[in-house]
């Protein structure tokens, strides 16, 4: 499934750029945030700060790219969880 | 090596009393409980789901906790144990373990041998009632947790758990002047709260910035108590400590 994504600033309080991802229905699937370089937890790594539908599971992994991002949104939107 | 008796056996006596009182041939019988001490790695299993132990364990000095892992390999951390506390204590009448148990720390250990567990309660019925009170107040801790993990906001949760650390270690005499030692990591109370360790990172950063705690290393400070049981919905009643 062809993704696609926006930009967004997210109201987090803490990692403010984002990134709204879309289906192919241009249907919104996630909401990502990239951690600061100073976040303790995973430095500049994009964060799952909000999925919905399939993805809208207790998991909220953090990606070191948004390939990365990409290939696992694709995976648990294609295969049930 | 066996001790008998002890700084361990006087852990113990000290945990029991927070929450029953004990007669002084109560605490002599107690104190000759033979406790093989041993030391174990930070994240070593003490016991394993499927386990059938033949001994029980008195945590001396650490933290240890209570887990269960999802098929999919996800840790849900279902308690944490301080020192005094007797973790697997149920283990004497229900044999087969359900949840495996791991140190967080390093830890000291005592294992204590079922049968003479066996044979202190038959002798002593309050030494075997103390003994059930702390399983039952374990129960009362998974009941508290349950409904914080279900109901409570993530920032919440984390007050909440920091205020039964202060509690518990206070029990046992290892929390001075609204400070504690927790040595315990954010991937650790992300897998216990329920969250994941980017949103325990934030929330450690929201309750610092709200002057709820000051952390220096491992060291937690409450500066305002009353504001920390707020932003907990911390009530103590679960741990029925005694009153007296």
């Amino acid at each position: 499934m062809t993704l696609t994504f926006q930009s967004v600033r997210v109201a987090t309080e803490y990692d403010e750029e984002g990134m709204l991802v879309f289906n192919g229905n241009r249907r919104l699937v996630a909401v990502l945030t990239r951690l600061s370089e100073q976040n303790e937890i995973a430095p500049g790594q994009w964060f799952l700060e909000a999925g919905f539908g399939r993805l809208g599971g207790i998991s909220h992994p953090t990606f070191a790219n948004l390939e990365t991002a990409q290939v696992w949104i694709n995976q648990r939107l294609v295969h049930q969880n | 090596m066996t001790v008998r008796p002890s700084a361990s056996h006087n852990l113990m006596i000290r945990k029991l009393e927070s929450i029953v009182s004990l007669s002084d041939e109560e605490k002599q019988a107690l104190r000759g409980l033979p406790i093989q001490v041993t030391s174990l790695k930070t994240d070593s299993d003490i016991v394993r789901v499927g386990d059938r132990p033949s001994h029980s364990f008195l945590l001396v000095a650490g933290f240890t906790c209570v887990y269960k892992l999802t098929a999919e390999g996800k840790r849900q951390i279902v308690a944490f144990h301080v020192p005094g506390d007797m973790p697997d204590l149920h283990s004497l009448h229900l044999k087969v373990m359900d949840t495996s148990m791991a140190t967080v720390t390093p830890c000291t250990i005592g294992f204590i041998q079922h049968e003479a567990l066996i044979q202190i309660c038959d002798r002593y019925p309050r030494i075997s009632a103390a003994f059930w009170r702390e399983t039952l107040v374990d129960a009362s801790i998974f009941r508290e947790w349950m409904t914080g993990i279900g109901r409570r906001e993530a920032y919440n949760r984390m007050a909440h758990l920091l205020c039964e650390f202060q509690v518990r270690l206070s029990a046992v005499g290892l929390a001075e002047d609204d400070t504690f030692d927790l040595p315990i990591t954010q991937t650790e109370l992300a897998d216990a709260i329920g969250a994941s360790n980017v949103h325990v990172n934030r929330i450690l950063q929201e309750l610092r910035a709200n002057g709820l705690i000051r952390t220096s290393g491992t060291q937690v400070n409450v500066p305002d108590w009353q504001k920390l049981k707020e932003a907990g919905d911390f009530d103590p009643l679960y741990l029925h400590l005694r009153q007296d």
